[in-house]
């Protein structure tokens, strides 16, 4: 297998997802649910191929990395869909991940390349695939958050059970992945390079990314707090969470010093 | 409901977040003119016994507040969310300025943010916020998944926070240049100076596999190691596989990359964290906090049903 077929896999999980979406619209919840299952198992297929080629799991590269979060959106978006029941939530998440499978068809950051000694850790799949699941929840949450802004800020969305607010859990959720993301690569740099943590470029943004949506979980948990401020410190918190993943490419403070920064 | 606590509390307005964030900037004005006057924090200092003396105080300092938490607003304060909040969100901020400059070592100012005051106090302060909230709600406990959750989240970041930043001065990191065949002891430390290893390493064999393209697969070096009580081991380090001994955890850092799989020499790393437990201990009871997270959703869900 190798990224060749990445078209025609992918391209055949998007029409899957598209119909759940449209099912989902409709209203035939069955419908929606089973065929964006397939979609995913479908896409799945194809990072199983690409693991099982390369003798690695394709987490190695930001091309690769992107597969995943591809991968986890529908996930997350269909859980969240069973869960909640928005009828939106399948287009959205089918949205962006086209977005996603776009960038890696017309933008290839994309090696078959070797894994380097310091990757073979049996940390290095959990930290990165934990990682992506939080950014694919906590993406949804940035979807969940927009949507509510342009509805005006009313809590429509909530659940009738009044005590759950749905994007205060999916954050809940999501801070729990990227904590667990976080600590093992602590745990994996303390085997890799002698120490838990050294502000590298990469760790820096993390702490700051991990800090941000804790300002947000105790700013909602206030009696009296502004539900617009809320949402709007959401987006900027994911905007955060884009520096770390790959804005730090880009950030001249932290080119070269980063044991993080996917290199081609 | 919410008004209960008002009640209770006869204060003429309750303190709220522009208060909290009164309490933050202050501390980065004490922070900036101890930056201005004595120069940055210099954290060599804190090596043991220090920094021992330091964490014993500062818990003491918590008990403390704790207990005079009923006389004192500020300190009754301390542990709240108004608090809470704007200790993150200056930590946020000032954090986006280190990850935005060029952070050297021997920096001056927010190019070593580190040992930059502002910086160091917010993080202070975040500690004293969560020290006193775990102390204050540990006085009360009630098993429930949910003070569980609670517990265990800010008492792990406490623990990490506090013995990861004193802990620090107490860890040594040594670098090892060894040739095949060669006995070495020196090692150079983290000022580049060169100083006597506490182990003698002697490399036996280096080890390098390549990938078809020539790429590093693998690169090893076999060593026999002798502590001066007369112990001797034999070992293999690998990347990703320090050996333990007495201690000390040994690495396998660098080799001749020009030589590359014919490479004769082998940079190992010794590293010495006697905090390492400690912080441990915190990133554990962290982890264990985040998986209640999710406990805490199964448990709704039973209720419910």
């Amino acid at each position: 297998m190798n990224w060749d077929f990445f078209v025609y896999f992918a391209a055949f999980a998007l029409i899957h997802w598209a119909f759940g979406a449209w099912a989902a619209w409709k209203g035939k919840r069955r419908a929606a649910i089973g065929i964006t299952v397939i979609g995913l198992l479908i896409f799945f297929s194809f990072i199983l191929a690409m693991w099982i080629t390369m003798n690695h799991p394709p987490l190695r590269t930001i091309g690769e990395t992107r597969l995943w979060y591809s991968l986890f959106l529908p996930l997350v978006g269909l859980i969240i869909y069973t869960r909640w029941k928005y009828r939106w939530i399948l287009s959205f998440s089918t949205l962006m991940a086209t977005v996603f499978i776009c960038i890696n068809i017309f933008k290839p950051e994309i090696h078959t390349q070797a894994l380097m000694p310091a990757l073979q850790s049996p940390w290095f799949v959990p930290h990165v695939i934990v990682y992506m699941f939080a950014y694919a929840l906590l993406g949804a949450a940035t979807l969940v958050a927009a949507w509510m802004l342009i509805k005006g800020g009313k809590s429509e969305m909530r659940d009738e059970r009044a005590d759950e607010n749905p994007l205060e859990s999916l954050i809940n959720i999501g801070l729990a992945f990227m904590t667990f993301g976080m600590l093992f690569g602590a745990l994996w740099a303390k085997e890799a390079w002698g120490h838990y943590w050294s502000w590298d470029p990469k760790e820096t943004w993390a702490a700051i990314t991990w800090m941000s949506y804790l300002v947000y979980l105790h700013y909602i948990r206030l009696p009296r707090h502004n539900t617009k401020i809320a949402l709007w410190g959401l987006i900027l918190c994911f905007l955060l969470l884009q520096m770390c993943w790959w804005g730090i490419n880009y950030l001249p403070s932290a080119i070269g010093s980063s044991v993080h920064t996917y290199t081609n | 409901m919410k008004d209960e606590t008002r009640d209770k509390t006869i204060e003429r307005k309750p303190w709220n977040l522009l208060e909290g964030f009164a309490i933050g900037a202050v501390l980065i004005g004490i922070g900036l003119i101890l930056q201005w006057t004595i120069g940055p924090v210099v954290w060599s200092v804190f090596s043991w016994p220090v920094n021992g003396i330091t964490l014993a105080l500062f818990l003491l300092a918590i008990g403390l507040m704790t207990v005079l938490a009923k006389q004192c607003r500020l300190f009754r304060f301390l542990s709240t969310q108004q608090v809470a909040i704007p200790t993150l969100v200056y930590a946020v901020v000032l954090t986006i300025v280190m990850g935005l400059t060029q952070q050297k070592s021997d920096g001056r100012g927010i190019e070593n943010m580190l040992s930059y005051w502002p910086f160091v106090l917010i993080y202070a302060l975040m500690a004293i916020v969560l020290g006193m909230v775990c102390l204050r709600r540990l006085l009360h406990f009630r098993f429930s998944i949910a003070n569980l959750q609670f517990m265990a989240f800010h008492l792990g970041l406490f623990i990490v926070l506090l013995t990861a930043t004193l802990g620090n001065a107490d860890m040594q990191r040594l670098k090892l240049i060894t040739f095949v065949g060669q006995i070495e002891w020196r090692g150079v430390n983290e000022e580049n100076r060169v100083v006597e290893t506490p182990l003698a390493i002697e490399l036996k064999r280096f080890i390098m596999e390549t990938y078809d393209n020539g790429q590093p697969k693998r690169y090893a070096s076999e060593i026999v190691v002798r502590t001066k009580s007369g112990n001797v081991k034999h070992a293999i380090v690998d990347v990703n596989k320090p050996v333990r001994i007495n201690g000390w955890k040994i690495y396998q850092y660098g080799y001749d990359t020009q030589k590359g799989a014919q490479s004769q020499m082998s940079i190992l790393e010794l590293v010495r964290d006697p905090w390492l437990p400690a912080v441990y201990t915190g990133i554990y009871l962290m982890l264990f906090g985040a998986l209640l997270m999710f406990m805490r959703k199964g448990r709704k869900e039973e209720k419910r049903r």
